[in-house]
């Protein structure tokens, strides 16, 4: 074991010019990795990660600098060198491996040709022997069919392909130290374990220093032994990761450790606290459901089944190559499930799954091919009357996932929560405004939000809006589909905390859809485990947690990064 | 648990100096500001929109108020006056026919926008109509929409113009002036929708997908009722802009008309009627105020709406919304 | 790939036929004497009368004078102008000279316009930037007789270094100025797209991942940024050639030039409308098939197409 650190960070500060002024992205940042040692930089979007990656080998953007301090590698200075010297750095000692795997490729060039470029342009191989290597480093990194593939497009590739062979290419000229910016986040959980696993395994034989960055404590923990935190473009913890996770001490870190779902969901905690809302929110709607049996106008019979769904299908005619041939694409095969009052079933899948499409077609936006939805005993499908549809629709209401889009962005806040009340012709204009502030204060949103735009508001404090706007017409069923999951991991907590709150005061029924199994033992009550359309397993979710029947399911639960570090009880 | 090495020891920042922030916490002092006020904001500083506004404004006070700039009357013209040099109120001097060149430029300015604004206004109509038409409801009725529109399309506006005008010159012979400024709109406008169906239907096509419009569906809302208060406002940047700049294109489109002699009647006081007259006089490289003058009006009218276009497209430009 | 060829082709026949169409109906428009709509009102001779009658079969029903017309138009059978001459005649005496003046209003617009595009691109909001901005905006001002005008003026009369006018024996030598007085219009739209395809390129992902794998500057740019930013540019400048005909009538008029744009000029002055007609759906149907081979080459150039 060398002594002599790959690269040492020495206080270094990174600024973006904005117009006059600078605003400083990474502030005096010290970190050190050995060679072949892996390590993990944490935190948030915003923290100042990524820029410090880029600023190593010098791929700020135009108006990014290096404000100070120092980068040495190997012993020197890279901070401040010239030009040439980076390039040479680049690919053959320092590797990228970036993020996004969709836009990262050229996509008018072969795949292979793009690795090959790797090799060439630091005097690897040339010629045919670089065809040769691109097709053994592609395989190295784990794609089938190597040589097929290196002849492709990028378009032709899968998420998880276009992954593997970024990989390649940063492993491509042999660097001694691999920067892997996020390699895994857009893709699907047991796809992220798979290369990240083959990262390793790659990375050690070969005797690669890797610099993972990620946003997942949980996932650092795993994968690094020592982690360094960044809060806001500052170091705010660094160490021993077991150590970290065990015994946080900064508070940014105590807060990271407590509230990240990966490794909060092992927590017995967590398990008390979802018990205690459900009791609550199982109360609450019982009343709810009494008064609507015994009242004749409400909508449904109040019945203990909110929501039953029996044998939902549907099926996608999906057009290929030749025109005129129609494919049939099952998306959803024969569902059921039954959600009852003032519980969370949540349904579980990753991309393919058919979970959002289940979500569609029980919120009515979707026609269904074949199958029933149940809405407290009232068939949605025979809804005759105009005015009937328009009392369903105020049962049941969306929380969509990307906030970004899940509000118009030409209404202003208290436009978009009173369209409901309007549309439905709720209340005169004063007891709308009156409504509307109560929503704002139920989500914990000031009331002077009122009057702004979505454009101002950040992703999380946009979600909020779209709960108010979901509880305006005080539904019972609320359906999230993947309500939490673009949204940075305090402020998801943040979310959870408020969903359950809601849950617990209003008696609220909540389908939760999600591709992260750790959020489940959060919020839900029972799960449905999908895979390509079908229910692979369904129960409560301690029953999933503690004894998961199926194959798929345990696959599942491995892939939850850090889910298998022993914490400190809590 | 494996030792740390140097440089890798514990370590956490002192408290005082990393102060936690509330998660997620509303900036309560800022301005509100909705996407249409953002967008003045940034036209109002752009020296683009003020350079334009002042052209614009020049040349309405020039239609509007013509005596202002000059006493003469553009249609009076007599040979004895044949090319006259420059005088007093006179500062161009005189055509060959004896119009004063400095009127029938002043003059001129109206035929030329007006067919610009009407042309620009109908094919807006047009355009938005059946772009969100065939944006909206997909299938079928897009397919049509959009074969009709490349049908058109591919026929290219000027020769379009040529041929239609051609036909209606044989129908109409004496149409007058606000005849005349009707037939070269409604041939420019039949030709040059599909540009901005185009627009449309792209911006359509990207906006009825997103989770907004499906949050109003599940409210109750009609889909009529979300192509109207969601889809079609939030479709209206790139039309606006397509709309502001066709106008210099429209202008432009109408002075090759007349130059080609199809435009408007050549009695008419247009720029391109002038400068159509101006062709064969300033072959020989005198007179050249003939041409000058009113390729002049032209070019800074024109000018000016194109930079309004450009100020409008930046100002609206999704991309310079991100900062 | 071939299912996009085969349907770009499948598409393009609708196009042209709803084409023709159009130009059908607006023939047909006024009620009253045929012959006389087509001869634009003027008295023509017992001759002419029959032989526009002959060709555009005006006896027969409605739908089936449209099909003549296209067949007509397919054949390439125009009849004859109001002189006795053949139409197509007329357009082969013509058309090469457009085509020649095309190509090379084509390429001043291509090299200039993506020459200059690129470099503006790549120093974005620097004063090079600026000023072909600023440039590119006058250009689109003026409209394209008044340059022919002036540059006829200085460059011809002035100046002395290129002939005025080119008449009737033409060479490229006496083809340029007017073909870069044509390209000019274009050239302001190409520099603006190529420009901000430049720019969007640079900051692009998969920009970035070339640098980091080690790549000099010159080969960054050079493969991936203009590579990519080339194939919107080049697909624009292939739409341009409508534009690019439309423009010939004037410039060709301006210049005396012996091309089509020319001859459809005389044919309007002379109100000899059937004449006109078969110039215009001749160009159509050259501007389709052009555009057809554009989106081909779109094809080529872009693999998602290709392999969608």
């Amino acid at each position: 074991m060398t002594d002599t650190p790959l690269l040492e960070v020495q206080d270094l500060s990174v600024g973006f010019r904005a117009g006059k002024e600078t605003l400083t992205a990474v502030d005096q940042a010290n970190l050190v990795i050995y060679p072949g040692q892996t390590i993990a930089i944490v935190g948030e979007s915003g923290s100042g990660k990524s820029t410090m990656a880029h600023a190593i080998i010098d791929l700020l953007p135009g108006n990014g600098r290096v404000l100070g301090g120092r980068i040495l590698f190997e012993g020197d200075d890279i901070a401040t060198v010239g030009r040439d010297k980076i390039l040479a750095l680049r690919g053959s000692s320092i590797g990228l491996v970036p993020q996004d795997p969709m836009s990262n490729l050229n996509p008018l060039w072969k795949v292979g040709a793009q690795i090959k470029e790797a090799l060439v342009a630091n005097d690897v191989a040339y010629g045919a022997e670089a065809d040769r290597r691109v097709v053994e480093l592609l395989e190295e990194a784990g794609l089938p069919d190597a040589e097929r593939r290196a002849r492709q497009y990028p378009h032709e590739f899968s998420g998880g392909m276009r992954q593997r062979a970024l990989i390649a290419m940063g492993l491509a000229a042999r660097p001694k130290l691999l920067i892997a910016d996020e390699p895994t986040s857009a893709l699907d959980v047991t796809v992220q374990k798979q290369i990240l696993d083959h990262l390793d395994m790659l990375t050690d034989s070969l005797g690669v220093a890797v610099m993972l960055i990620t946003h997942d404590l949980g996932l650092a923990a795993e994968r690094a032994d020592h982690l360094v935190v960044m809060y806001r473009g500052r170091v705010v913890e660094s160490g021993p990761a077991l150590e970290i996770l065990q015994d946080p001490q900064h508070p940014y870190t105590q807060r990271l450790v407590s509230k990240a779902p990966s490794i909060a969901s092992q927590r017995l905690s967590s398990v008390k606290a979802r018990e205690e809302v459900r009791a609550q929110a199982v109360e609450h709607a019982a009343e709810v459901a009494a008064e609507v049996a015994h009242s004749g106008e409400e909508f449904g019979e109040g019945n203990k089944d909110i929501l039953v769904v029996e044998n939902l299908t549907k099926v996608f005619q999906l057009r290929g190559a030749k025109p005129w041939v129609k494919t049939d694409f099952t998306a959803v095969d024969d569902v059921s499930f039954r959600l009852q009052r003032g519980t969370t079933t949540a349904i579980v899948g990753e991309s393919g799954s058919g979970k959002s499409t289940v979500a569609r077609m029980v919120l009515d936006l979707l026609p269904v091919t074949s199958g029933r939805v149940l809405f407290d005993g009232v068939d949605i499908k025979e809804l005759g009357s105009k005015k009937l549809q328009l009392r369903f629709r105020r049962q049941m209401q969306p929380v969509f996932q990307n906030p970004y889009a899940s509000l118009d962005p030409l209404y202003s806040i208290y436009q978009s929560i009173e369209e409901p009340l309007r549309t439905h012709e709720v209340g005169t204009k004063k007891e709308r405004e009156t409504k509307v502030r109560d929503l704002l204060d139920k989500v914990s949103l000031p009331t002077t939000v009122m009057s702004r735009y979505p454009g101002e508001l950040s992703g999380g404090q946009r979600q909020r809006v779209a709960i108010a706007r979901a509880l305006a017409l005080d539904p019972e069923v609320v359906i999230c589909d993947e309500a939490v999951s673009a949204l940075d991991v305090l402020v998801q907590a943040q979310i959870l905390e408020l969903l359950n709150d809601l849950q617990a005061e209003l008696g609220l029924s909540y389908l939760f859809i999600t591709h992260d199994l750790a959020v489940v033992r959060q919020i839900a009550d029972n799960v449905l485990v999908m895979q390509e359309g079908k229910v692979v397993e369904q129960s409560s979710v301690n029953e999933v947690f503690d004894n998961p029947r199926e194959a798929y399911t345990r696959k599942l639960l491995d892939a939850i990064p850090g889910g298998s570090i022993p914490l400190a009880s809590s | 648990m494996p030792e740390t090495r140097p440089g890798q020891e514990r370590f956490v920042a002192p408290v005082d100096q990393t102060p936690l922030r509330a998660i997620d916490a509303v900036d309560v002092d800022a301005v509100p500001e909705s996407q249409w006020k953002e967008a003045w904001k940034r036209l109002r500083v752009s020296p683009l929109f003020w350079l334009s506004v002042v052209i614009i404004t020049f040349i309405a006070v020039m239609i509007f108020f013509p005596t202002l700039f000059t006493s003469s009357d553009p249609s009076r013209g007599s040979l004895d006056n044949s090319f006259e040099p420059p005088s007093e109120g006179h500062p161009f001097g005189y055509t060959q026919q004896g119009y004063d060149v400095w009127a029938r430029t002043v003059y001129g300015a109206r035929a030329s926008v007006a067919v610009g604004v009407l042309s620009a206004i109908m094919t807006a109509v047009l355009g938005m109509i059946t772009g969100a038409i065939a944006g909206f409801y997909g299938g079928i009725v897009d397919t049509l929409i959009s074969r009709v529109s490349d049908i058109f399309f591919s026929i290219p506006l000027l020769l379009a113009c040529i041929v239609v005008i051609s036909v209606i010159n044989n129908m109409w012979p004496n149409r007058g002036f606000w005849g005349a400024v009707a037939v070269v709109v409604v041939a420019l406008s039949l030709f040059a929708w599909p540009q901005i169906t185009r627009q449309m239907r792209g911006a359509v096509l990207e906006i009825k997908n997103l989770e907004f419009v499906d949050a109003a569906t599940a409210i109750g809302a009609t889909r009529m009722t979300n192509l109207r208060r969601h889809i079609v406002p939030n479709a209206l940047a790139p039309v606006i802009v397509a709309s502001t700049i066709s106008l210099g294109v429209f202008i432009v489109a109408e002075t090759s008309l007349s130059f080609l002699g199809l435009g408007l009647p050549s009695n008419v006081a247009s720029w391109g009627n002038d400068l159509s007259a101006a062709q064969n006089q300033v072959r020989s490289g005198q007179h050249l105020q003939l041409m000058y003058v009113p390729a002049a009006a032209l070019a800074l009218t024109v000018l000016g709406f194109i930079l309004l276009g450009e100020a409008v497209r930046e100002a609206l430009d999704p991309k310079a919304r991100k900062k | 790939m071939w299912w996009y060829v085969v349907k770009r082709l499948l598409q393009t026949i609708p196009v042209f036929l709803g084409a023709t169409l159009i130009i059908f109906v607006l023939l047909k428009i006024r009620p009253g004497d045929p012959i006389l709509n087509l001869a634009g009102n003027k008295p023509v001779s017992q001759e002419v009368r029959d032989a526009l009658a002959a060709q555009y079969h005006i006896d027969d029903p409605l739908w089936q004078q449209w099909l003549f017309f296209v067949k007509h138009a397919i054949t390439l059978d125009f009849g004859n102008t109001f002189a006795g001459q053949p139409v197509i005649e007329l357009i082969k005496q013509t058309f090469p000279v457009t085509v020649v003046l095309a190509v090379m209003a084509l390429a001043f617009d291509g090299i200039l316009g993506i020459g200059l595009g690129t470099i503006a691109g790549l120093r974005r909001n620097g004063w090079f930037d600026s000023s072909m901005l600023v440039l590119s905006l006058l250009l689109l001002s003026i409209p394209i007789f008044v340059l022919g005008f002036v540059a006829q003026l200085a460059f011809g009369v002035k100046l002395g270094w290129t002939s005025p006018t080119v008449g009737g024996d033409w060479n490229v030598g006496k083809l340029i100025l007017p073909a870069i007085v044509l390209a000019v219009a274009n050239f302001a739209y190409t520099l603006r797209l190529c420009r901000t395809s430049v720019a969007e390129n640079l900051s692009a992902d998969h920009v970035r991942t070339a640098r980091a794998k080690g790549l000099s500057g010159r080969k960054v740019v050079v493969n991936h940024v203009l590579r990519n930013s080339l194939v919107p540019v080049i697909t624009y400048m292939g739409i341009n050639l409508g534009s690019l005909m439309a423009g010939a009538i004037i410039t060709e008029t301006i210049f005396n030039i012996p091309g089509i744009g020319n001859a459809a000029f005389t044919a309007i002055f002379k109100g000899e409308t059937s004449t006109i007609v078969a110039i215009v759906t001749f160009m159509v149907m050259v501007y389709v098939l052009m555009s057809l081979l554009v989106d081909l080459l779109y094809a080529v150039l872009d693999p998602r197409i290709r392999y969608a």
